[in-house]
């Protein structure tokens, strides 16, 4: 500890006055009604004044704006008046030159006697980089906000259901899709309640895969049925990966269920067909293979009474399998997008009546045909024909006990129409929507007809190439009326 | 029902038998009154209160529908009046409350005998032909540093930059304000005081009153008591030598010396 005398040599060494001009922030002294008595270096810096233009001079609210004299007024002076100090209230201060600069500003009151207030000491720190810093903070934390939004946004609004779940397994978070494809009430869910929506055959499996994966670490990936809303069974993928931080803890899944079940039934349709064109195949085969057989039999004999209706009923088939092959063949052709259409411009009437001839000729069916003869279009004849052939054949198939089928063609807004019409049974309503589809066939279950069921697909297909449009007006009881357009020129 | 009473923080003291009662202003609660109500215990009776919203008012009671009005304020003079059973009653507002007074005087002029009006204005934006003293950017200054400034700088910048920090106790860290206030309640009272215009209310006090102006104060200035005085029949004013807003605090003796001149 150092002597009296050295306390007393130590302690002169520091100059009050230079610590008080020179300190780093600035000290003013004012009186009750704000007239400034003293000021330090820093602070007239700051503010860019000289010592004698401030000290009885100005007054302290003259460097505030209007607003911060308002404040000053309602709460600074009540409140020193009351409690004696204020602290850090935040301030803007009026430099000379007309800017502003950030203050926080802290006041203590000095009373008298009465305990009225003579003057007011004030500490003043420079607050500007700490608001610029404040305002970057406040920046970035709304950016952050902004970027969780959008990620909220994207995740409740893509196509796909979303959703994670803890270390444990236990989902914690479902999107809005998720939520409105089960309808769940309040956006409550539970993993229990999301499993009763699992089809009881599927869920099973999905209990033992979602174990093993928790278990083991492994992505999840199971095809399953999971009930909409509306009580239906629509296949999902349910994928699920887990998420290591950086310690390779896991910390979450993230998961998705995809809707496949439109992909899955086009598969089961497609088996279902292959099935029906293997079918349709070995019919005329088999009926072709038992001719060829009864022929080979008499070939050293051949009776003259059998051989024609042999050769007959061998050419009959061949004839089948050659139609079921080339409609086969137009629809890869339509699927790889092959289809040439060769356009040429051609009179409508004799076109259609080409198409008719073969069944004139069995004189079953009387053809009633009405139209424009001046009526072109420009189209691949081919093709057209191919599609009005389908239509006659059609109407003669399924409507065989109407005798009579009337066909139209007639000049509309930029198109020509052609409709082929029977007085046959008519198709249910529901089973209308389908007809165009591939595959299609009205009464598949009984198989009443025969057919790949895909003559309407393809001249929908053809039709569709030439921009013309497709359809079918039917009423049960009283008929069909198939109908296309071809846009013409003229 | 929740009595009024308790829901205004009602208080009534004093050895008098005539009422003065003691409205606050913005920003400010009934300890505001604490300088000068001693001057007058000794021979009156005196009833203080906080409005819903300020001080230790029932703050559940507030809603933005009843006090997003003067009127609002004003009914809440008027239940502590019936509450209490008050007849002849001298009011004293400060600041907006002179106001609210003025409403309430004109809705139920039996209650009162007589209002005092310490830094009262009818309007305090400018206006063609008329100044209030303020523009609607000094106002939205203003409130920019009552919010800044509500909880202190630290308390207040915590929450906004941390989010969801548990809410302090409101009093514990009012740094900045004497009286406690929600900063939400207080914004909305501030931009109601301020964006208010009752000047066409002046003409019709039935019941006299006194303007105690400050020599300057730039929230009232005096034109705005001169207006005060030539617009409210009935109207007398006095200006004191106190500067600033809030002569009851800042000068007692003074206030105190012109309001028992005038009763």
């Amino acid at each position: 500890m150092p002597d009296d005398f050295s306390k007393e040599v130590l302690a002169s060494l520091i100059d009050a006055e230079a610590l008080y001009d020179q300190a780093p922030c600035g000290y003013l002294s004012f009186s009750a009604d704000g007239t400034v008595l003293k000021i330090n270096q820093t602070l007239l810096t700051w503010l860019g004044y000289r010592a004698d233009e401030v000290i009885f001079q100005k007054n302290f609210s003259e460097f505030l704006s209007k607003g911060g004299q308002i404040h000053y007024e309602m709460f600074f002076r009540p409140m020193l008046n009351v409690s004696g100090t204020v602290k850090e209230l935040s301030y803007e201060l009026a430099k000379r030159d007309g800017t502003t600069f950030h203050v926080l500003f802290s006041a203590v009151a000095i009373r008298n006697a009465q305990n009225a207030i003579l003057a007011v000491n004030a500490i003043i720190t420079d607050n500007t980089h700490r608001k610029h810093y404040e305002r970057e903070i406040l920046k970035a934390k709304k950016l952050a906000e902004e970027e969780k939004r959008t990620f909220q946004f994207l995740a409740d609004l893509i196509p796909e259901m979303i959703w994670t779940a803890d270390a444990a397994g236990e989902i914690d978070y479902i999107n809005e899709r998720f939520i409105h494809y089960f309808a769940l009430p309040d956006k409550v869910f539970s993993v229990n309640r999301i499993l009763t929506k699992i089809q009881p055959d599927d869920r099973k499996r999905f209990i033992a895969s979602w174990a093993e994966s928790l278990l083991s670490v492994n992505d999840l990936h199971i095809e399953l049925q999971l009930q909409n809303s509306s009580g239906q069974y629509e296949w999902h993928a349910v994928k699920a990966v887990p998420y290591l931080n950086e310690g390779r803890e896991l910390v979450k899944w993230f998961g998705s269920c995809t809707n496949i079940d439109v992909h899955k039934r086009a598969l089961k349709q497609k088996d279902e067909f292959i099935s029906i064109a293997s079918h349709e195949l070995k019919t005329p085969i088999t009926s072709l293979m038992g001719a060829l057989q009864l022929l080979d039999r008499m070939k050293n004999d051949p009776s003259p009474k059998m051989l024609p209706s042999l050769i007959e009923r061998a050419n009959k088939n061949v004839k089948k399998v050659n139609t079921l092959v080339g409609d086969l063949l137009n629809v890869s052709q339509l699927n790889a997008g092959q289809l040439h259409l060769n356009k040429a411009r051609f009179k409508l009437g004799p076109m259609i009546f080409n198409c008719c001839e073969h069944i004139l000729a069995e004189g079953r069916f009387e053809i009633l045909i009405e139209g424009d003869d001046s009526l072109e279009a420009f189209a691949d004849q081919t093709r057209i024909e191919q599609v009005v052939i389908n239509f006659i054949n059609n109407a003669v198939k399924y409507a065989p006990a109407s005798k009579q089928i009337f066909i139209a063609y007639t000049a509309g807004q930029g198109f020509a129409k052609i409709s082929v019409a029977d007085k046959g049974p008519g198709i249910p309503k529901d089973k209308l929507q389908h007809l165009f589809d591939r595959y299609y066939r009205v009464d598949s279950a009984g198989s009443q007809y025969s057919g790949l069921g895909l003559g309407l697909y393809i001249c929908a297909e053809i039709i569709q190439r030439h921009s013309g449009e497709i359809g079918v007006d039917s009423q049960l009881g009283e008929g069909s009326t198939f109908w296309f357009t071809l846009p013409c020129s003229s | 029902m929740i009595s009024v009473l308790k829901r205004n923080n009602v208080q009534v003291f004093g050895d008098g038998t005539q009422v003065m009662l003691f409205a606050h202003g913005f920003g400010c609660d009934q300890q505001s009154w604490k300088f000068i109500i001693d001057a007058f215990t000794p021979d009156h009776k005196i009833v203080l209160f906080d409005y819903v919203g300020s001080g230790k008012s029932d703050i559940s009671q507030y809603t933005s529908a009843k006090y997003g009005k003067l009127d609002g304020y004003a009914q809440d003079v008027l239940d502590v009046c019936a509450a209490l059973d008050l007849k002849e009653v001298i009011f004293v507002g400060h600041s907006v409350s002179a106001m609210i007074g003025l409403l309430a005087a004109v809705k139920q002029p039996e209650y009162f005998k007589k209002l005092i009006f310490i830094g009262p204005s009818p309007r305090y934006l400018n206006d063609e032909g008329y100044k209030g003293g303020f523009e609607r950017a000094d106002l939205e200054s203003l409130f920019e540093f009552m919010d800044s400034n509500y909880l202190g700088w630290s308390s207040a910048m915590a929450p906004a930059i941390m989010g969801n920090v548990d809410r302090p106790e409101l009093g514990e860290f009012l740094t900045n304000s004497f009286c406690a206030t929600d900063p939400a309640i207080a914004r909305e009272f501030a931009r109601v005081t301020f964006f208010s215009d009752n000047r066409a209310d002046l003409s019709k006090l039935t019941v006299q009153s006194l303007t105690l102006q400050c020599a300057e104060d730039i929230i009232a200035p005096l034109e705005v008591g001169a207006y005060m005085r030539n617009n409210t029949p009935g109207n007398e004013m006095v200006v004191l030598k106190a500067t600033g807003h809030c002569p009851h605090i800042s000068e007692p003796a003074a206030t105190i010396e012109a309001i028992k001149a005038y009763i």
